[in-house]
């Protein structure tokens, strides 16, 4: 293992050496359960946190900007000119969970594994190295609505990250390198010798820690089988299309919702701009075309389009990866409870019932 | 990794419009011209059934069928008025210049169908997407069977390419079969909706070895649908272009996406099969 030891008083000495050449972004704490991540600074450098719950508003906007400017567009003697605005900045994210880390994996698969790779994704990709951080505290860490471990997502990522780093108690930390970039940071002269006794810590921490979290029953391939095989009721989606507030929260803090909308607006005389925004499938608009058709009218067509296009077999397998990390915000953040774990909750039962009931009528 | 400016798949390239012809109330039509011949040489291999995106700076973007076969000189849209983004093409004079990207979409497969008889189906504006496979069908006209086009629209009025349903009426070698829902101005020809010129005597629609083609109103599209069934057309045989909202045409967007198929990249063409399968509203 590409492991080596870095004591609690260096930690952040790895975000001073990634800021030499990197714009770093990091956990901070704000007012009350508040949580964002920011650039770090000289000023705030001290305030970055370890183990914090993790911000509502995912780290996904540093490969997908909630507003991102595609075009400048300048009106000149009759024709355009056309620009496009890439954001090239060497950025890293220190301290990403292993869920968000899933989330951007699944934003590479979607937005370059495809026939057409989306330019803006691929530069802020290429130059973005990522610092995961593994959950450890039970305490601070990890909430309710955690459920990466029916996810398969944490609380320790496998792999897509250049450096993970891991509390080990004792003011101890083990770092991981994930790739040749993180490899390189061994070089400096905090990284510690790792030893057999620190790695077997490691293993033992995470057996711990898989039963500290609450969630651990979100069945997916069972609905995940369902849904694909067409066996949910209408009924079933309408029970939870019911409970749906139509805020579009949910796609809002999603890690993995891809989602966007276009448009044009004024930024001076005979100048525009294009810029998309994120936008989300639960809202009445999403799909009503211009001269007011809407295909999609009902709401539980539009929320049960979100769980569909998420767990449906067919986009898993297009995707080879799962648009659901388990970071349990949508639960959070739901007041119609209707967040992943409990709509996969509501089909599994609903859908067994059903099927049971069918089979002993036969 | 240092991709070159041109890999933007979401830029569009620039074009002048060349004239504009008026077809009905608010439907208009827009020859127009890449102002890199490159950029013509590349578009000009389009399928018929596929698609581009329209932009009109400052206004917005929006998808648009190609009417125009790929066996035409020209290119040109044919866009209704219903929104900022089409009210701002409406707007555009010759020589204006717009944006334009594309093709996309999978297409009608017309290679698929040699040596099968192929009807037309198309109601009102649903006639803008069939325009291209019509007349690429008839530039092929050895290629296929028989070959029957059956055109409604409300009114004589809201018949689009008139100067074109006029030559088609005329021409031998295949079928143009027209009706109006209402009658008006002197209309000597079949009133009725389109599905009524099946059972019109002395129109023999082949329902072996057929494809059938079918745009139009979603009202239209149903009942026509099961007047295709009833004659004994499989569901395979029969098929459309989908219409959607679209940010992007190249299945990132997300708005788009009904059941499986992103219908930008998946469509807009499709079976009726396979359009029963997505499961959401014509």
């Amino acid at each position: 293992m590409r492991a080596r030891l870095v004591l609690q008083e260096d930690v952040l000495k790895i975000v001073d050496l990634l800021r030499r050449d990197h714009e770093v972004v990091a956990p901070f704490y704000g007012r009350g359960r508040d949580t964002f991540f920011d650039t770090v600074t000289d000023e705030n450098l001290d305030r970055v946190q370890i183990h914090i719950p993790n911000p509502y508003y995912p780290p996904k906007r540093y490969v997908l900007p909630h507003i991102e400017q595609l075009f400048r567009i300048r009106k000149a003697d009759g024709s355009y000119e056309i620009q496009s605005t890439y954001d090239q900045t060497k950025r890293a994210i220190f301290g990403i969970r292993s869920c968000d880390l899933a989330g951007i994996y699944h934003l590479d698969r979607f937005y370059l594994g495809r026939e057409f790779r989306d330019p803006y994704y691929a530069r802020r990709r290429a130059n973005l190295f990522l610092v995961n951080v593994v959950c450890t505290d039970t305490q601070v860490d990890i909430n309710d609505e955690c459920y990466c471990l029916c996810t398969d997502t944490g609380p320790a990522a496998k792999a897509h990250f250049d450096l993970q780093l891991m509390d080990l108690g004792k003011g101890e930390f083990l770092a991981v390198a994930g790739s040749p970039a993180g490899e390189a940071l061994f070089s400096a002269p905090f990284f510690r010798k790792a030893t057999e006794e620190h790695v077997e810590r490691r293993r033992r921490i995470l057996s711990e820690v898989r039963h500290r979290f609450k969630t651990t029953t979100g069945w997916f391939s069972a609905t995940v089988r369902y849904i694909s095989q067409e066996k949910v009721l209408e009924k079933t989606w309408e029970a939870i299309g019911s409970r749906c507030l139509e805020c579009g929260g949910c796609t809002y803090v999603c890690p993995a919702c891809t989602c966007f909308t276009v448009t044009d607006r004024p930024t001076g005389p005979n100048e525009f701009e294009r810029v998309r925004l994120w936008d989300a499938c639960a809202l009445y608009g999403f799909t009503r075309m211009a001269g007011g058709h809407n295909p999609r009218k009902a709401v539980h067509d539009r929320r049960n389009r979100r769980f569909f296009r998420k767990l449906a077999h067919y986009f898993i397998q297009r995707e080879l990866s799962m648009a659901c990390v388990g970071c349990g915000r949508c639960a959070e953040v739901c007041h119609g409870d209707v967040g992943m774990p409990s709509t996969i909750e509501m089909i599994r039962r609903a859908t067994t019932e059903y099927l049971a009931h069918e089979s002993a009528a036969h | 990794m240092n991709p070159q400016p041109t890999d933007n798949i979401y830029l569009p390239k620039l074009a002048r419009l060349e004239r504009v012809v008026d077809e009905i109330d608010e439907v208009r039509t827009f020859y127009w011209q890449f102002l890199d011949p490159a950029d013509q040489q590349a578009f000009k291999n389009f399928k018929p059934g596929q698609f581009a995106q329209v932009s009109i700076f400052g206004a917005g973007e929006f998808p648009a069928s190609l009417p125009p076969s790929p066996t035409e000189s020209e290119v040109f849209f044919t866009v209704r008025r219903v929104g900022r983004a089409t009210e701002a093409l409406h707007k555009l004079k010759p020589g204006d210049i717009f944006g334009v990207r594309g093709p996309y979409g999978n297409g009608f497969p017309m290679e698929a169908y040699a040596g099968r008889n192929l009807i037309f189906v198309a109601g009102g504006i649903g006639l803008i997407p069939l325009r291209s496979c019509i007349v690429y069908a008839l530039a092929h006209r050895e290629k296929f069977g028989k070959i029957q086009i059956f055109y409604g629209a409300k009114t004589p009025r809201e018949l689009m390419y008139r100067p074109l349903l006029h030559e088609w009426e005329k021409a031998g070698g295949f079928e143009c079969h027209l009706t109006v829902d209402r009658s008006e101005n002197g209309w000597q020809g079949h009133t009725g909706v389109v599905g009524s010129l099946f059972r019109k005597p002395g129109i023999e629609v082949p329902t072996t070895n057929t494809t059938a083609f079918v745009c139009g109103p979603p009202v239209m599209f149903r009942f026509v649908i099961k007047d295709l069934l009833d004659m004994g057309l499989k569901d395979t045989d029969i098929v459309s272009t989908l219409e959607r909202y679209m940010k992007c045409g190249v299945g990132k967007c997300g708005h788009c996406c009904i059941g499986v198929a992103y219908v930008c990249m998946d469509g807009p063409v499709f079976t009726y099969q396979q359009i029963k399968k997505l499961g959401e509203d014509i």
